[in-house]
């Protein structure tokens, strides 16, 4: 029982790492421009799709195709705040129903140019550590721990101790008075958007090699990263990585002891259970609520 | 129509050997038309599948093969119906395995196309079609005979009939590898899924072998299979079963147990793209694999009573065409268009019910595996399945090898009680469905 909750354990710390990267991404968008990115998830997919081109198909480092997946998702991030978000600043029901459109536009592109079936990415290393018979964690996905750490690590220097990371929590707080300051919302939208795209883009990266990459593999994640932020509480990074440990968890010991099915189930229920009694969630503000 | 077959993969030197490959096609030669023939309307025949979305794995394969077949009988000539010569033309409707999509598809294949007959994967779409199927009396196929009832008087499942051949690879494992006691299983929660469930239960339990715990059902949207690889190897399992999970959950789940250290044996319906779960494991970790689809260059194929065309230089032409892409499906819906046809030339007629009534006449058929029998009443309620042998794969040495041609019938006969009491636990006999 030991070993079991051992690797339950690792399991979840796992999920935790890949769950915070996508969740920060969306919640970070969500406060700056005010829009909710249901294309969030098809980033997530871009990101594994730009490993499978550069790392599965034309058989360059891993670590240059991961790189590649973060700065090109981060420029399609930019992409959709120029051309949509921008445009439509003031409509935040424009901008869901665009993200929405931009969703099945990017789910198209990828299905045109990769084909329909699942993707084989092959294993970057086959290394497990092995800490007992039944106590395993392979190294592929101690790198996504590991990442996940640095790159929020990274984050949150940036923001707290950046100009631009002044600027952009000035502009989640309050854009209006952040304007009046002479924060230039446009360029900090557009960082908003680089970041976010490039979080989940590295998230696809990371996890390519260990899941099925296909087409529509965005939507298995957006959900869960959508519990996770309302719990968490729309707008807070801190909530959103605290949701995505807590989540991972629940998700993963229940998986493991009773049923997956049950697992999601319980984790909408948490959801409920969150805006019903704590409607901005556990880190979430009135303001944002 | 050809060029549609050209598309971007598929040169005109493919195209061509591909055409001249036909030439080995001699058992359709009865059926072809001789030169004198007036030559008829193209026959429409709709594809009705998952061509994009996780299963689209078990449609856009079969489509390929498909095509491959109306190419190769094309180049012949077509086919000889009532003194004309007809040729096929492929319709196909990606339904994204959604029931109110397949219906929709399979109105517009009726209406609009004037098709003659429709193959479907089935499972949950096929609940979306069958209103239209009994308003039209179309005749439909489904590659899974857990659809049928007493009520789906025109669906036939002529070539695969899932869940209920995966009795044999039990059955074969069990007295071959005697040793192997306990079992674990999971499997998407879907009309897929839980047939093959209570098949696999009543596998092990007419072979002994004792399930450690409850089959573990997931969500269609799981990507993580590291939870669901931990619970099952928490009980030591002999035997970890991967029931009729898709290929997208086949290669992940195999790799988490390669990662997690198992080193026991696996059965699964399919394996699907298996040089691809060596590569993710090894050839060491995926050697003994049992699954229930041969290859078709395997020698097994050349045995006299094996009713499918040429399978050899079908596997050739198809590997050419969509390298490492050959799976469980691909063969499938050129073995229902050659029973198909066959009755067709038989009635002379394309029309369902001729075709139907020409099917079932003799109460028996030439299956891709070897002659077999509409059947089915028993456990369905209606003889629409034509079952006989059922090949049990086994991987050795990183290639897939057919270790033997099972009698699914003969497993039924014995053991026909204990299936229907695992189908009817998981709500899977027809009055329940």
């Amino acid at each position: 029982m030991v070993e079991l909750l051992a690797q339950t354990g690792l399991n979840a710390i796992y999920a935790a790492a890949y769950m915070s990267l996508i969740a920060v991404g969306l919640v970070l968008v969500f406060g700056v421009l005010g829009v909710i990115n249901f294309a969030h998830g098809e980033l997530f997919m871009i990101g594994a799709y730009v490993v499978v081109a550069i790392y599965a198909d034309f058989q360059m480092p891993y670590v240059l195709a991961a790189a590649a997946a973060l700065v090109f998702v981060g420029a399609v991030g930019i992409l959709m705040e120029r051309t949509m978000f921008g445009p439509l600043r003031d409509n935040p029901l424009g901008g869901l129903v665009a993200s929405i459109g931009f969703l099945l536009i990017l789910q198209a592109l990828v299905s045109v140019q990769f084909g329909v079936r699942m993707e084989h990415v092959p294993p970057v290393t086959q290394d497990v550590i092995v800490i007992s018979e039944k106590v395993r964690l392979p190294v592929q996905r101690l790198a996504v721990i590991i990442a996940s750490i640095v790159f929020l690590s990274l984050l949150w220097i940036f923001l707290r101790k950046s100009k631009f990371g002044w600027a952009l929590r000035a502009s989640a707080q309050d854009r209006e008075a952040a304007s009046l300051q002479g924060i230039s919302i446009t360029r900090i939208s557009i960082i908003a958007m680089f970041i976010g795209g490039a979080l989940a883009g590295i998230a696809g990266a990371l996890t390519a090699p260990l899941i099925s990459v296909n087409p529509h593999m965005g939507h298995s994640v957006i959900v869960a990263a959508f519990i996770v932020i309302i719990v968490g509480g729309v707008g807070s990074l801190e909530g959103a990585v605290v949701a995505s440990i807590a989540y991972a968890f629940v998700h993963t010991i229940i998986t493991t002891f009773w049923d997956g099915v049950i697992a999601d189930i319980v984790g909408l229920a948490l959801m409920l259970a969150v805006l019903i009694i704590k409607p901005t969630g556990l880190f979430g503000t009135a303001d944002r609520a | 129509m050809f060029a549609n077959f050209l598309g971007k993969s598929q040169t005109r030197r493919k195209f061509l050997g591909s055409a001249s490959a036909f030439a080995g096609f001699s058992a359709l030669s009865s059926a072809l038309p001789g030169r004198a023939l007036a030559q008829g309307e193209p026959i429409k025949i709709g594809f009705l599948a998952p061509l994009t979305g996780p299963v689209a794995g078990w449609g856009k394969p079969g489509l390929d093969g498909v095509q491959i077949w109306a190419e190769w009988v094309n180049a012949a000539g077509g086919i000889n119906v009532g003194g004309e010569s007809r040729m096929f033309e492929f319709i196909s409707y990606d339904n994204e395995y959604d029931p109110s999509k397949a219906r929709t598809g399979a109105t517009k294949l009726i209406q609009e196309d004037g098709v003659k007959f429709i193959m479907m994967l089935g499972g949950d779409t096929w609940a979306g079609v069958q209103p239209v199927a009994d308003r039209t009396g179309m005749l439909f196929s489904t590659l899974l005979n857990s659809d049928l009832g007493p009520e789906t008087t025109t669906l036939l499942a002529p070539a695969e009939s899932h869940p209920v051949y995966n009795v044999t690879g039990v059955e074969w494992m069990a007295e071959n590898y005697p040793d192997l006691k306990t079992a674990v299983m999971c499997a998407q929660e879907d009309a897929l899924g839980l047939p093959s469930v209570a098949t696999y239960l009543a596998a092990f339990e007419a072979a002994g072998i004792e399930m450690l715990e409850d089959p573990i059902l997931f969500d269609w949207e799981t990507t993580d299979f590291a939870p669901i690889v931990t619970r099952m190897l928490s009980s030591d399992p002999d035997i970890v079963s991967l029931d009729t999970c898709y290929p997208d959950y086949v290669h992940p789940i195999m790799e988490q147990l390669f990662q997690q250290g198992y080193s026991g044996q696996v059965i699964s319906c399919t394996a699907d793209f298996y040089g691809q779960i060596i590569e993710k494991t090894s050839v060491e970790f995926v050697e003994g694999m049992i699954f229930q689809f041969p290859d078709f260059d395997d020698p097994a194929m050349n045995q006299d009573f094996i009713n499918f065309q040429n399978p050899n230089k079908f596997w050739e032409v198809y590997n050419e065409r969509y390298p490492g892409q050959w799976g469980a499906v691909s063969w499938e819906y050129a073995s229902i268009m050659d029973i198909w046809s066959a009755a067709a030339v038989e009635a002379g007629s394309v029309e369902p019910d001729d075709v139907l009534s020409t099917l079932l006449a003799s109460g028996t058929g030439k299956h891709a595996f070897g002659d077999a029998s509409w059947w089915g009443e028993d456990l369905f309620g209606v003889d629409h399945t034509l079952l006989g042998n059922w090949p049990v794969v086994r991987i050795e040495g990183g290639k897939a090898r057919i270790k033997e041609f099972r009698s699914v019938p003969a497993w039924y006969d014995k053991h026909g009680e204990i299936l229907k009491k695992h189908m009817r636990a998981y709500g899977q006999m027809p009055d329940q469905r």
